[in-house]
């Protein structure tokens, strides 16, 4: 490994997807010298563990219009970085179970049609055809993203470190950061140990670790680490096409290119805490939710599962953007749909850093706007 | 093979790919099949090499039954009339054009072919590659009517609870029944001791008073040891949740393959499952035997002698060069060519150590292994150190690491001398590790050879963390244990 470096144009702390693609754009936009420091292993946070889902529609118009523009760039990110992503356009779904949820889609579609983003309700007989396997007779209504899809990790992952390294951007795993240097009011240099890293600008997207590392500065971030677990069944021919939300169940699932399927639940009333050690009582959720709308896979059995920590905020909502107290201080932080959002997040934040320039679709997602009382309503995550 | 002397009546028969295969009394369908010499149970995911059953690597021994995929022909009694179709085959296992897939050069199928820069997602031709990549992975059809209720799980609050029904696990059982706690202990087995009584060992009868769950799979450990999630084999059965006061992991030691091209070819198996095979079920595992080992291979000639097995080599692991065969052994390298149909392997000896490390590991960067609970303790060789994993005469690239996903030693080593050190690094970019057997003993090879290039031990490299249940329930099973377990 080449020995860190005594100064950098932009120090990104965290690896993960939102860390790489940061430092693609970066790049792509002339910026040269970045550095990515991570206290983990490659692909060992959220980034390697998440459910991989890619929609670009949602209940509010904030978060339509960013993850619509994030879907777009999801479509070319292979030609940019000359590596295959394996984004695969195979639609997803969000089934709706209850009335409620119906008309939810229903709104959804609206706020849709008002973002220029493409969904649209499946008919019962759609229904049948897009997912042959499932018990109908629990679905009362569907919204479908024919453009939605997957973006599997292992693929993703790969090549941004390629096309990163390949643009001279210096990555180094297993370094943790253990404090910053402020002056004058601006985040001047960053620690590692002994090591002292003189940054033009600084940027912390290390997803659980976030609140840990933005208090090495002194700040206070909005949010704290929130546990999830997911899990992958042994290998079946195609059963399952499209990604699947099931916001009643908080559930979400899809079958990989590998042949399994992958998924996970969230269950209400768990106490938040920092550990991937996993649980029974989610183990058994996710299976009895899959297992119900999925009749067929019963027999499947559950390979691995595993747990990945996320940074959620107050209103569930991304924090991208400068960080109000301190200058040269970036933030990306708060992700709970971060495969979704890297892309557009990337290349916001690059041209935010680089010319000042902040994109209208990534404003209301301002750092500050906890304390201004300026929340986000969202309505469709899946998320307890 | 042979049926040996002493093996049981003949009872039926069953259908394999459509040709029918007369069974014992008491046979697997693994142990019909090998009888009537049909070695090559499945096909590897990408190479489409044979496998068989080896005792070591699980996805060598699936196949669809009665509709069911992936089930374990080991573990599946043999019942008149069943179906059993080979799965990993188009258009069918009879006539299988998939294994034109073994003639590629290898390097075409490393990890990451899948996202090759020739189709790069975005384009039509990328679409269609992905969905041809999704059938070929699948392995298995799903069968649309396939579905049964879901079995309620039950929770079981013993006094002790014992994983293991060997000497040591039937010592620690009937001591804490003596004392007159309540026992429950959990085997893999038909009977607790199964593989002991293979062995030729006498054992002491159980107490009563011990509740015995046979057949089924201690395939978690969760909350610190509190919860043991045991999961019967039938999976028609709910799984059960032993929220014990103590639990002891008397889960003995398994022989590990040794790590030579050729050990994954049909016709290389542990000692348990030759021993199985001939003193269970009277089937002789070859014709012509060779046993290697790490000092017990002696010992295991001479029982398998004793009870009809012709051995025609004995010798210690380290002295191997490969294990030659196209479809199945065929043969030794040791020094000169010894002609043989089986390789039986008795050690290096290693334990199952997932249900030790998951009771006592934590993390919130990388799951690490703790200090085992208080309440949880190891009984019998689970306690011994692990014997070293066991590469032959000199490291052969040839060899696979992992022959459920095809990981050959050829691309770890290159992606070990391009840098790449770190295990779970490792295990993500090739999929070492990641199928049925979920690392068992894959991590062990993975480790080894890592330690080997770069001149550590295979203790400070480590292993990938442990994702239990390991193929170890199914997924109706699970959603039985709901409210089981409180959440924490």
């Amino acid at each position: 490994m080449n020995a860190l470096p005594q100064r950098a144009s932009t120090v990104i702390v965290g690896g993960g997807i939102q860390g790489l693609m940061l430092a693609f754009c970066l790049a792509e936009r002339g910026s040269r010298d970045t550095v990515v420091l991570d206290a983990g292993y490659w692909q060992g946070g959220a980034s390697g563990r998440n459910g991989t889902m890619v929609r670009g529609g949602f209940a509010s118009t904030e978060w339509t219009r960013f993850f619509g523009r994030s879907l777009e760039l999801w479509i070319g990110l292979s030609r940019r970085l000359g590596e295959n992503v394996m984004f695969t356009r195979r639609g997803y779904a969000i089934l709706a179970e209850s009335d409620a949820m119906d008309g939810l889609l229903d709104t959804m579609t609206a706020t849709h049609r008002q973002c220029g983003l493409q969904s649209r309700r499946l008919a019962a007989s759609q229904i049948v055809d897009v997912l042959p396997h499932a018990d109908h007779a629990r679905i009362r209504g569907a919204l479908y993203f024919d453009h939605g899809g997957i973006a599997p990790h292992h693929a993703v992952m790969k090549g941004l470190r390629k096309a990163c390294t390949d643009r001279g951007v210096k990555l180094f795993y297993g370094t943790p950061v253990t404090g910053f240097e402020t002056s004058n009011g601006r985040l001047a240099g960053v620690l590692c140990g002994e090591h002292r890293i003189a940054a033009d600008a600084t940027v912390i997207c290390c997803g659980a670790q976030n609140t840990r590392v933005a208090a090495l500065a002194g700040l206070e971030l909005n949010g704290e680490a929130h546990r999830i677990e997911a899990m992958a069944t042994e290998p079946m021919r195609p059963v399952i096409g499209p990604g699947i939300a099931l916001p009643e169940r908080f559930t979400y699932l899809h079958q990989t290119a590998r042949g399994e399927i992958v998924g996970g639940s969230e269950t209400p009333g768990e106490t938040p805490r920092e550990s991937l050690a996993n649980t029974v009582p989610i183990m058994a959720a996710f299976a009895r939710h899959l297992v119900e709308m999925f009749p067929c896979l019963g027999d499947l059995r559950i390979l691995r599962h595993w747990t990945g920590m996320l940074h959620v905020t107050d209103d569930h909502a991304p924090m991208m953007g400068p960080h109000p107290d301190i200058a040269d201080l970036w933030i990306s932080g708060g992700w709970m749909y971060g495969i979704a959002g890297a892309p557009a997040a990337g290349d916001m934040l690059a041209q935010a850093i680089v010319s000042g320039v902040t994109d209208d679709r990534m404003a209301p997602f301002a750092v500050d706007r906890f304390r201004r009382g300026a929340l986000i309503t969202e309505g469709s995550t899946v998320n307890v | 093979m042979k049926r040996l002397a002493h093996a049981p009546q003949r009872s039926g028969s069953f259908l394999f790919d459509g040709r029918r295969v007369p069974f014992h009394e008491n046979d697997t369908l693994a142990a019909a099949l090998h009888a009537q010499a049909i070695r090559t149970l499945a096909r590897s995911r990408k190479f489409h090499r044979p496998r068989g059953l080896s005792g070591s690597f699980i996805a060598g021994h699936l196949c669809g039954v009665d509709g069911s995929p992936h089930v374990r022909l080991d573990r599946t009694a043999a019942v008149p009339g069943m179906r059993v179709t080979s799965e990993n085959v188009w258009p069918n296992g009879g006539f299988d054009l998939l294994r034109a897939a073994r003639l590629l050069p290898r390097h075409w199928l490393r990890a990451g072919f899948e996202h090759t820069r020739l189709l790069p997602s975005g384009t039509a031709g990328f679409e269609m590659w992905e969905r041809f990549m999704r059938f070929m992975a699948g392995e298995a059809p799903v069968h649309a009517g396939s579905s049964r209720p879901i079995p309620e799980g039950r929770r079981m609050t013993p006094d002790v609870a014992v994983v293991g029904g060997g000497p040591a696990g039937r010592a620690a059982a009937n001591a804490a029944a003596a004392r007159g706690r309540s026992v429950a202990l959990v085997t893999r087995g038909l009977t607790a001791g199964d593989q002991a009584r293979d062995w030729g060992v006498d054992l002491l009868p159980l107490d009563p008073r011990i509740t015995v769950l046979a057949r089924h799979e201690a395939c978690g450990l969760y909350d610190r040891g509190r919860h043991l999630l045991c999961a019967p084999h039938d999976a028609a059965q709910g799984a059960t949740i032993l929220a014990a006061g103590e639990v002891i992991l008397a889960t003995g030691r398994r022989s590990v393959p040794p790590l030579v091209a050729g050990a994954d070819l049909p016709g290389v198996m542990d000692a348990a499952t030759a021993l199985a095979l001939a003193h269970r079920h009277g089937v002789a595992p070859g014709e012509r035997v060779a046993v290697v080992g790490s000092g017990a291979e002696a010992m295991l000639a001479a029982r398998l002698e004793a009870l009809g097995v012709e051995i025609v080599a004995c010798l210690p692991a380290e002295r191997l060069e490969r294990i030659a065969g196209w479809s199945a052994v065929s043969g030794i390298d040791a020094g000169g060519h010894v002609a043989c149909d089986c390789v039986v392997h008795a050690g290096p000896w290693r334990a199952d150590r997932r249900l030790a490390f998951m009771a006592g590991a934590d993390g919130d960067l990388r799951v690490l292994r703790g200090d085992l609970p208080a309440i949880v303790h190891l009984a019998g060789s689970a306690q011994e150190e692990d014997q070293p994993v066991c590469h032959g005469v000199s490291l052969d690239r040839r060899a696979l690491a992992c022959p459920c996903m095809d990981v050959t030693v050829d691309e770890l080593l290159d992606l070990i001398a391009a840098g790449e050190t770190h295990v779970e690094v490792l295990k993500r970019l090739t999929g070492c590790g990641m199928g049925p057997c979920q690392g068992i003993p894959c991590w062990d090879n993975l480790a080894h050879i890592v330690a080997h290039a770069t001149g550590r031990s295979a203790e400070e490299v480590g292993h990938p963390t442990y994702r239990p249940p390991g193929a170890g329930l199914t997924l109706s099973q699970a959603a039985g244990l709901q409210g089981l377990v409180p959440l924490s």
